[in-house]
């Protein structure tokens, strides 16, 4: 059983409305035509400090700094005669001790049957809460602002001098190869000079190092060409002699590791478009890291396949597990894994291999468990 | 975009004068709204918006350009020229009197007559100059403006609705006339109320009609006197309008005095 609900008694008498209009939870004001006071509620009266008496003949403006009285005659008063009404403008009140008083103003105009103007109805929240948020989200959104701006010079400034230094890397590999040329030459022409075995195996080392410097410097070329333009260039070719082509990589890699074996098994029955050179360079990247890195004494294994519209070539050596995090990193560029310093290169050669395979619209991936190794590059037999 | 788009001017009425009215700060052509149709059975009429204000192209708004009054008085003269008017009258509201006074000198041809409708060549105190404001209050009106931001902004829309008093006032409208970009606004205030254009009064070489509100708080009685004494030849006549906008709170009043100055 519910209680018996209280009985409503409407409102009735003039107390009762004298009651609500005076201590109203917000201010009311009723202004003339020229902007005098004719009438406050007690609750406006006690938030300005002036008495309803004293209010009487007070001009708006009396009450208002000057910012509010230039967008009270600029805005606000404007916005009052076209449209007869105006809700929600932000003011500030002056009381009479000289404090600030933010308020939200609503305002409508009574008109006569003539539409002639008789009064003005104003109601004044206060809303000292609600301006110091509203300041505050301005500001917030001011300093956001400013820091993005901030972050977007950085930004720029760091793509700037990214864009230098590539710059810088790529003239300087191309002015390296000159005397590189020059020297790998002279070895060359020193070699056939008659020379006793020590000084044979002198030139020897210093033509295998002008090598591998020449390839150091094709990598960061290629590095600073890929990063440059957007991607390396292809030269692409119909019908690869696939099988020659990998085969002469893995006769050059032979003559580096003798003691070491490849084994090849090629199943390439649909022709294959893509650029040789390149496909070359990948595959040579692919089996020395394979020579390099595979547990000495076991096989290194290479396979090719075309068929069903796609080209793969494999490369897989006995190893240890590569840890993931190492995985993660494997294809980035001058990322160098834990080998000893001596073997080192520029970290470059895998990012090379994925900006090929890129190039050529293919994949590569990389598998590695405890006892194995593979590397898999695929692609449509059409480079795309 | 033509000077006659970007600045969003509506040609009216007919006749063998033209009449061209400019709005101050704060709204837009609107605020002619009340006067206009007056002269339209005697005049071609010319309204047009400030660039940033009501149906302006906003973006042809360029802050440097209109940190100058200058700028306005540029684009004043395109529209003047582009429509081909030679010796109309210019009647500019509050900021647009002294963007008028600025045009006439660059295209003399223009105007034949200025009506100066709540005029102050300079807003800030200067020595035994009286403006009406120190440059404290000014500094607060703008970082005051963006109090209104959000109310002025989106948020603003669809508050302001129609009023069913007054049928003719189209949502469109309504909600256009005063809103304009928060940015926009401001820098336009800063330009408005930092302008210094004492020196320019005494090239006034047309006649020039003052009118001076009673009690206007933006541009006060000494500011009309000062630009009355300082334009060669000037009329001023004292509104019994109150406020800084006697265009809207008392149209015919208004009327009768640029009536009774070009002859109409």
């Amino acid at each position: 059983m519910s209680a018996p609900e209280p009985a409503i008694v409407p409102a009735s008498t003039a107390d009762d409305y004298a009651d609500l209009y005076e201590n109203a939870p917000c201010g009311y004001l009723l202004i003339q035509p020229d902007g005098r006071i004719t009438k406050s509620n007690a609750t406006f009266s006690s938030w300005i400090g002036y008495s309803a008496a004293e209010l009487v003949g007070k001009r708006l403006h009396d009450l208002l700094n000057i910012a509010g009285c230039i967008f009270f005659e600029t805005h606000f008063a404007p916005l009052l005669h076209m449209q007869g009404q105006v809700s929600e403008v932000a003011f500030e009140f002056i009381t009479q001790t000289g404090a600030r008083l933010p308020a939200l103003v609503n305002a409508a105009e009574r008109r006569d049957a003539d539409r002639m103007h008789l009064s003005t109805r104003l109601t004044i929240f206060n809303a000292t809460e609600r301006r110091r948020y509203e300041r505050d989200l301005v500001e917030a959104r001011a300093r956001a602002e400013a820091a993005e701006k901030q972050l977007q010079a950085r930004l720029l400034e760091e793509q700037e001098t990214a864009a230098l230094r590539e710059q810088f890397i790529a003239v300087l590999g191309h002015d390296l190869r000159n005397p590189l040329a020059a020297i790998t030459s002279g070895v060359a022409l020193l070699r056939r000079a008659p020379l006793d075995e020590r000084s044979l195996t002198i030139a020897s080392l210093m033509q295998e190092s002008a090598s591998r410097m020449a390839g150091l410097i094709d990598d960061v070329l290629d590095l600073a060409h890929g990063r440059l333009g957007g991607g390396l260039a292809l030269d692409a070719t119909k019908n690869v002699a696939v099988e020659a082509m990998l085969n002469q990589v893995v006769a050059e890699l032979r003559a580096g590791a003798p003691d070491r074996h490849i084994e090849t098994q090629y199943a390439l029955t649909e022709p294959v478009t893509l650029d040789p050179r390149r496909m070359a360079q990948l595959f040579s990247n692919l089996l020395g890291n394979a020579l390099t890195h595979g547990t000495p004494g076991a096989p290194v294994r290479v396979t090719a396949a075309s068929g069903n519209g796609a080209f793969e070539l494999r490369v897989a050596n006995a190893s240890a597990l590569i840890p993931p995090a190492v995985m993660e990193r494997l294809f980035q560029p001058f990322f160098r894994g834990a080998d000893l310093p001596s073997r080192q290169g520029l970290g470059l050669g895998l990012y090379i291999v994925s900006e090929i395979a890129r190039a050529h619209g293919g994949t590569i991936t990389v598998i590695s468990d405890a006892t194995e190794t593979t590397f898999t590059f695929r692609m449509p037999v059409t480079a795309a | 975009m033509t000077a006659l788009a970007r600045n969003n001017v509506h040609l009216a009425g007919s006749g063998e004068r033209t009449i061209i009215f400019a709005h101050g700060f704060g709204c837009d052509q609107n605020m002619w709204r009340l006067v206009v149709p007056a002269f339209e059975t005697e005049f071609r009429t010319v309204l047009f918006d400030l660039v940033g204000a009501g149906g302006s192209d906003l973006s042809a708004y360029d802050h440097v350009k209109y940190a100058s009054l200058t700028g306005y008085a540029d684009d004043l003269v395109e529209i003047g020229r582009d429509l081909g008017l030679q010796a109309a009258t210019y009647v500019g509201h509050s900021v647009s009197a002294m963007i008028g006074v600025l045009a006439s000198q660059k295209a003399p041809e223009l105007f034949d007559r200025l009506i100066l409708v709540g005029p102050s060549p300079r807003y800030i105190d200067d020595g035994d100059y009286v403006g009406g404001f120190t440059a404290a209050q000014i500094d607060e009106l703008l970082d005051s403006l963006a109090d209104n931001y959000m109310g002025w902004s989106a948020a603003m829309a669809p508050v302001i609705m129609g009023n069913a008093d007054q049928p003719a006032l189209s949502e469109e409208l309504t909600n256009s006339f005063c809103r304009t970009d928060p940015e926009i606004a401001k820098a336009f205030a800063r330009t408005t109320f930092t302008s210094d254009n004492r020196a320019d009064l005494s090239r006034v070489a047309v006649p020039t009609l003052i009118l001076q509100c009673s009690d206007d708080l933006i541009a006060p009685l000494q500011v009309g006197a000062y630009v009355q004494r300082h334009i060669p030849g000037s009329t001023l006549v004292q509104l019994k309008a109150t406020g800084h906008c006697p265009n809207l709170s008392a149209p015919a009043e208004t009327i009768a005095a640029i009536r009774s100055f070009v002859g109409a």
